[in-house]
């Protein structure tokens, strides 16, 4: 905790303990996030190389892109940045409950683009018939998103744990809780609860895809994944409980440079998707 | 601190949390805006260096919008955009130098000769 917090007015933009004026946490992450850009730029350039340059047979990406599920997965991830900014917005005035529900929310969005992009890159490989290494375009496509993605699955694991963090207990340090325990057996029924409606939902929409969506279809798909259905439920109401107030928390105002630094790598995997979105998939529709 | 001034200064600091809440929630809406104008430019019968151009210049306010204001630049100190930009800046910078570097003549793949 910085002096700020022990005299009860914590400034959250300067820290007036360092040389620089500047958190600590807050530099180390603009100075990671500076370099980010450089790895970024190299991959983006490289696609666009290759596209400007395309050898003799390369697929058309016209063909291949779906301008509406990309939409769809722009907006998921801006409204993500929002959830964001308003969880470090919340942190900062010691309102835990609404960064909880932010963090929460920014998690789910994060899945639901993530859930895209496994989509898209399925339709591609099976469908298209585009994989890494038939094509350069393909190796470079694959290799920007995918290392976007890579870091958008970082991102979510990141908030996941500041969320579960945000249930520490006051006393966690005296040893009268087992909070190892119950910090690692939520994370665990978290990653679960994710795996297992991550699988159904792609499942679904599949099925949506292949056959038309009718009472009959909709029937026969959860009877079919009737058990994986019934864990789902049980892991949601267990994950509902585990998040009920069991008395004083550790994680409050002084936390807000933590939540902060999680929000500057969610905005920066925004703002590279904001690239990608214009350099790799719009330009292609002109 | 006064007594005096104590009170003040938590309504400024509750009065400047809310402010910021509308902020971030005025320039989400912005954006989502400026994404359905991107996607629809690219459909409109217009000069392709327009479209390109267009496309470019609301990106990078899109950009600029995330950084400056989801990410607190506007509020933090000036060296924390100082380092963002000196990386910001190297990675565009060898962006456009490896796209000039490729697109000229001497870079073109030599084609066997009949």
């Amino acid at each position: 905790m910085s002096s700020h917090a022990a005299a009860g007015a914590i400034d959250h933009h300067h820290d007036h303990t360092t040389s620089t004026g500047i958190p600590n946490k807050k530099l180390f992450m603009w100075a990671f996030l500076a370099s980010d850009c450089m790895f970024f730029g190299s991959l983006i350039s490289t696609h666009l190389i290759y596209r400007l340059h395309p050898p003799p047979g390369s697929p058309v990406p016209r063909d291949i892109f779906s301008i509406e599920l990309t939409s769809f997965s722009t907006f998921i991830l801006l409204m993500s940045s929002l959830l964001m900014a308003l969880a470090v917005n919340a942190i900062q005035k010691g309102n835990v409950r609404s960064t909880r529900r932010n963090l929460l929310g920014t998690i789910f969005f994060g899945l639901i683009f993530l859930g895209c992009q496994v989509f898209e890159f399925n339709h591609f490989v099976y469908e298209k018939g585009m994989t890494l290494k038939n094509s350069i375009f393909g190796s470079t496509f694959f290799t920007l998103t995918g290392t976007h993605g890579c870091h958008v699955a970082i991102g979510v694991l990141w908030l996941t744990l500041m969320y579960i963090r945000t249930f520490k207990p006051a006393d966690a340090d005296s040893g009268r809780h087992a909070w190892l325990t119950s910090t690692f057996s939520h994370l665990i029924l978290f990653a679960l609860a994710v795996v297992t409606w991550m699988y159904l939902v792609l499942g679904f929409i599949n099925e949506a895809i292949e056959s038309h969506v009718s009472g009959s279809m909709v029937t026969a798909y959860f009877s079919a994944h009737a058990v994986l259905f019934i864990v789902g439920v049980i892991l949601a109401v267990a994950l509902n409980l585990m998040s009920r107030a069991k008395g004083p928390i550790e994680f409050g105002e002084a936390n807000a440079i933590d939540v902060e630094g999680a929000g500057l790598y969610w905005h920066f995997v925004d703002i590279v998707w904001i690239v990608i979105f214009t350099a790799v998939y719009l330009l292609e529709y002109l | 601190m006064s007594a005096v001034t104590a009170p003040a200064q938590a309504l400024a600091e509750h009065d400047h949390g809310d402010s910021k809440f509308q902020i971030f929630v005025q320039i989400a809406m912005i954006l989502a805006v400026i994404t359905g104008v991107e996607i629809v430019i690219v459909y409109l019968p217009l000069l392709k260096w327009l479209v390109v151009s267009a496309l470019v210049i609301l990106s990078v306010v899109k950009f600029m919008f995330v950084i400056f204001y989801f990410m607190h630049l506007r509020w933090d100190k000036v060296f924390c955009t100082v380092l963002f930009f000196i990386g910001l800046v190297l990675a565009v910078g060898t962006s456009m130098a490896l796209l000039a570097l490729f697109s000229a003549e001497a870079s073109a793949p030599i084609v066997a000769t009949p």
